[in-house]
């Protein structure tokens, strides 16, 4: 018992994990040769065990066998670093004080707290931050919020701990970081907003996740939609989906799937092993293909493979191939080809697509955004881009929200809780993308950046002015 | 009283080797006046820029020199080579400026492997259709598909593509027969959609930049019959130009001079503005001094070597002065392109290098003026290296053309360059700067007698200053990058391959400064340690960037690879030699 605590108290478990994690960075950059950047952070980051494929290590032209070595995750890693750290701070950093100065120490410390918590959720932040003028002093501001913060926490650590003051506070901010990051990993949400000028949205994709949707179509006044979560698509399963009148056998799940080719450009043999499929897969070719890689910025293309049985009498509506490509805003709105179905009376219109979210703000009421304009300016004489720009109109009628902005790249809008970067953009300028993240946890890098800088520079100073007064003695 | 002889002579050493060619040639009134032009502007790849930068770019990209020799062996200016070429002048083909070092496309082409590597246009007409076919089939390929071949025939093959729209874009089509101009409006419009440059400034009525070929065309007198409803627009300064090309094709210096003179009269009238900066970026060319400071950095270091083992202190002295004359220049040059580009002073590779040297020299003066006892030479020896194998890095980085180019949208925010880059980047330089250290230790301990008991702990504590500080400025980079990512896309960390050659560089430097509390290492170790981090450093820096061109193939495809993989090794040469034990060192006991 006494060796494990004094192993966890070591500053060579220190520099053990510390050597393990470059390891498993190292591992994980090379990886992204092969591998998109999310199967990547899930197999070395985002794990407790990590599996390093041996081969990313040598050149591809090698013939590697392929072994998958057990080594300890991103999570592991950093959970230990946690444990060793607050352990080491334990047993040798003690509060040396006592009497007033503790209490004002501790005083300072929540006073730290609250600035921080104050900084995180908005304190000094309108409602809609957008830029309007000087990006520059926006993030300056912010830092100097998070200075205000380090500041704070600092006075308490040299109240409670004089000396080591310093040496405290910059692996508080370091603990802050890895918290901050845990947190982001496990509720950061990425999202993506298409929307063509002139266009009004009220919704977002949830590029990450994917949905079968059913909208039904019959009724002139209203669509009904019912939608089947891709959790649910798996090989072999039956789904049978409370509000409609469809089951769904699912043959095969296709990760990533070929651009949709005409069958007639598909040579001969590939065709014979190719299903019968009913809608678009008659006349268009739809194939599995390897997972696409991270440094490319390419994206895997899902699609599945179902048959489809009306519940009342059990007959097969026909087998299809859904593929996200079908969906507009996979590709820059290339596309709208939904797969229609009639059951009975009843006509559907089916998507494979991004989970769709319609955006509210805190309050509970619906917003959307208008695109008013895209700019894409060029470089004369080049065909280098100089700027991307969305001029947008931000409707909330329930908040009494209505306001002209500019999205641009590196200036992005936040509002309700979400941030909108300028993302992307539809052939010939005619929309925008944009990339929407819901992060609650965002602050935490620009507040921990400045305690561990305030907590490092006093540190590094106090020893160069030992030094310093060391070599001045005789 | 000897020492501040000998500074001043160092000093006017260095100014001597300063002002060698900045000064232009001697030019009568009656000579070609090729100082005046090249002065003129031009736009290209996004940037007002003389005549002569231009030149001296497009002569680098294709030949990888910013001048040529003729056939007689004389040196050739690049401005002048370039005024050869687009005026259609018979030598012109002749001039050797297509640099093609790899064997098998040389092969493929039918052209005999030669010393140097570089070929005339003439020399290559026959092999054209050959060259764009295999280019062609190339670029149709994926990039994991294409072999070293392929990448070779492609960098050849956008040489030559360049090289002929800029010689496009010079076109004079004024005396063209009716029947051709379809044609070559057609091909003119599909010219303007590539990077080409743009020689006529904006004036009164006309607020862009328009290259010469169009402009000529839109003059022709035949155009209103092929393009219906097209205004004959006479435009003054294409004019001009176009007639100096002729007159110097044929030779008639005066009428070339004339031309030129009242080229710059109109434009000096129209558009004053055009001409600001030009004479300024024209002598900085001409200055080169990242060149120059290199040479003397490197004097530096073989005079602080000996000046270091054996004690010299004048000759340490006379070493540091040096380092501080090339300084001054160095300084000089990158606030020079701060002011030319409005951009903060690391926008690239190429920057990174010379900034990277650039603050490894202030760090060696630093050094030496704040703690010259206990540093004896160390920050002469540390800058002098630094500063010279850098600045010959950025020279190598050079041949990609424009080294002040414009940045893309996501990067183009100078906020951010300015403080993320600079950090970020001196964190680099601080972790170089620690590893030299280390070296240096170990060399001088196993080969020499040197390194004695105070050395060596003044030597350790300059490492170790320099790790904290590598530490501080790599962490405050790295989270500062992340939060730039955040401000363009949302994530702060997205474990980007660049992220993580950063974050790589900030835990090595917490495992050194944690082995050196936990008394895990001492002296010898930490100096092996600091050995290392260059190692890192190197990754982050350049391996990173090989990853997306060539690691799956490892192949030595590109020279950045080449250099990189015998930097990493000679690093482990250096470590193993750290590991030998200390009975067997000179400096042993």
């Amino acid at each position: 018992m006494k060796k494990g605590v004094d192993f966890f108290l070591s500053l060579k478990l220190t520099v053990i994990l510390l050597a393990l994690s470059m390891v498993l960075v190292f591992a994980g950059t090379l990886a992204q040769v092969d591998k998109g950047i999310w199967t990547v952070m899930d197999q070395y980051f985002r794990c407790v065990i990590a599996w390093i494929d041996l081969y990313v290590f040598f050149p591809r032209s090698m013939d590697i066998p392929h072994v998958r070595i057990p080594f300890p995750g991103g999570f592991l890693i950093g959970w230990l670093l946690v444990i060793n750290l607050i352990m080491v701070h334990w047993a040798s950093f003690k509060i040396q004080v006592s009497g007033g100065r503790k209490v004002a120490g501790i005083l300072f410390l929540l006073l730290g707290v609250l600035v921080t918590v104050g900084v995180m959720f908005g304190w000094g932040s309108a409602p809609v931050a957008a830029t309007e003028s000087d990006a520059f002093w926006r993030v300056f501001l912010r830092l100097g919020r998070g200075t205000l913060a380090a500041v704070v926490f600092y006075i308490a650590c040299l109240l409670l701990y004089r000396k080591r003051a310093g040496m405290v506070l910059l692996h508080g901010g370091i603990l802050f970081l890895l918290i901050g990051e845990f947190a982001t990993a496990l509720y950061a949400v990425e999202a993506t907003m298409t929307i063509k000028e002139g266009e009004t949205v009220n919704f977002i994709d949830h590029s990450q996740e994917l949905e079968l949707a059913f909208t039904e179509i019959s009724n002139p006044d209203f669509d009904t939609v019912t939608v089947v979560s891709d959790k649910q698509l798996k090989n072999g399963a039956v789904i049978q989906p409370q509000d409609l009148p469809i089951d769904i056998r699912v043959n095969r799940f296709i990760l990533n799937s070929t651009r949709p080719q005409p069958l007639s450009n598909i040579p001969e043999g590939l065709l014979t092993r190719y299903p019968q499929y009913e809608g678009h897969g008659s006349r268009l070719y739809v194939a599995e293909q390897p997972e696409v890689s991270g440094t490319g910025g390419a994206r895997n293309a899902p699609a599945v493979d179902v048959e489809l049985f009306n519940r009342a009498t059990g007959d097969s509506l026909g087998r299809y191939i859904l593929s996200i490509w079908f969906y507009p805003n996979f590709v820059n709105r290339a596309w709208d080809m939904p797969t229609n179905i009639k059951v009975g009376e009843k006509d559907y219109a089916v998507y494979f697509r991004f989970r769709r979210e319609y955006i509210t703000s805190p309050s509970g009421n619906p917003y959307s955004i208008k695109l008013l304009d895209f700019v894409h300016e060029k470089y004369e004489g080049t065909q280098m881009p100089k700027d991307f720009a969305s001029q947008i109109l931000l409707i909330n009628e329930g908040d009494d929200v209505n306001r002209e902005l500019r999205i641009w790249m590196n200036n992005p809008l936040r509002y309700a809780r979400r941030t909108f970067y300028q993302s992307g953009y539809l052939p010939d300028n005619s929309g925008t993308v944009l990339q929407v993240v819901h992060n609650d946890s965002w602050m935490i890098p620009y507040l921990s950046c400045m305690i561990v800088f305030v907590g490092m520079t006093a540190q590094f100073i106090q020893s160069l002015s030992r030094y310093v007064k060391r070599r001045s003695a005789p | 009283m000897k020492r501040s002889i000998s500074n001043a002579l160092v000093v006017l050493f260095c100014i001597w080797f300063f002002q060698n060619g900045v000064k232009p040639p001697e030019e009568a009134a009656t000579d070609l006046q090729l100082n005046a032009f090249a002065h003129l502007p031009v736009k290209f790849e996004g940037r007002k820029k003389p005549i002569d930068t231009f030149a001296r770019n497009l002569l680098t990209v294709l030949s990888d020199k910013q001048s040529v020799k003729n056939e007689a062996g004389e040196k050739i200016s690049a401005t002048q080579w370039l005024l050869d070429t687009i005026s259609g002048r018979p030598e012109a083909m002749d001039y050797a400026v297509f640099r093609i070092e790899n064997l098998d496309v040389l092969t493929s082409l039918g052209l005999e492997e030669r010393k140097r590597f570089r070929y005339s246009y003439r020399e290559l007409m026959p092999a054209l259709n050959t060259l764009d076919g295999a280019a062609r089939s190339a670029y149709g390929k994926a990039d994991r598909q294409r072999d070293l071949y392929d990448k070779q025939i492609m960098k050849v093959a956008n040489k030559l593509y360049l090289f002929q729209n800029v010689m496009a874009s010079f076109e004079d089509p004024s005396t063209l027969p009716k029947e051709q101009l379809m044609a070559v409006a057609q091909r003119y419009m599909q010219l303007e959609n590539y990077s080409i440059p743009l020689v006529i400034p904006p004036v009164s009525g006309n607020p862009r930049w328009r290259p010469l070929m169009s402009t000529l065309l839109a003059a022709h007198p035949a155009m209103n019959s092929v393009i219906e409803g097209h205004d004959v627009a006479v435009d003054p300064l294409a004019t001009h130009i176009g007639v100096m090309q002729t007159a110097y094709r044929e030779g008639n210096v005066a009428l070339f001079n004339s031309e030129l003179m009242e080229y710059g009269a109109l434009l000096q009238r129209d558009n004053p503005a055009v001409f600001e900066k030009l004479s300024f970026e024209v002598f900085y060319n001409r200055l080169g001094a990242f060149m120059k400071s290199a040479n003397l950095y490197l004097l530096v270091f073989v005079l602080s070597l000996f000046g270091w083992l054996f004690r010299k202190d004048g000759l340490l002295g006379a070493a540091r002065t040096m380092m501080v004359c090339a300084f001054i220049p160095h300084t000089f040059a990158i606030i020079a392109r701060v002011f030319l580009s409005g951009y903060p002073p690391v926008t690239n590779l190429y920057s990174s290098a010379i900034f990277i040297g650039w603050a490894a020299v202030a760090a060696g003066i630093i050094i030496e003026l704040a703690f010259r006892k206990k540093a004896a030479g160390m920050g002469n020896l540390v800058g002098g290296i630094a500063g010279f194998s850098t600045l010959l890095i950025a020279h190598f980085l050079a041949g990609d053309g424009d080294t002040m180019e414009q940045m893309r949208a996501v990067l183009d925010t100078r906020f951010w360059l300015a403080t993320h880059v600079i950090t970020v980047t001196l964190g680099y330089m601080a972790t170089f700067v620690s590893g030299t250290i280390g070296i240096f230790y170990i060399f001088a301990g196993l080969f020499t007698r040197r390194l004695d008991a105070e050395t060596k702990e003044n030597m350790f504590r300059m490492m170790v200053g320099t790790t904290c500080f590598a530490l501080l400025l790599s962490f405050v980079g790295t989270v500062l990058g992340g939060l730039w990512a955040d401000d363009s896309w949302g994530r702060f960390w997205g474990w980007d391959p660049k992220e993580n050659g950063a974050l790589l560089i900030v835990i090595w430097n917490a495992i050194m400064l944690h082995a050196r509390w936990g008394r895990m290492v001492e002296q010898r170790g930490f100096a092996i340690m600091a050995v290392s981090g260059n190692i890192v450093t190197a990754w982050s820096w350049f391996g990173v960037n090989q990853l997306s061109v060539g690691l799956h193939s490892y192949g030595f495809t590109q020279s950045a690879t080449f250099w990189l993989v015998v930097f990493v090794l000679t690093q482990l040469a250096v470590v193993l030699l750290g590991f030998v034990p200390t009975r067997w060192w000179k400096s042993g006991n």
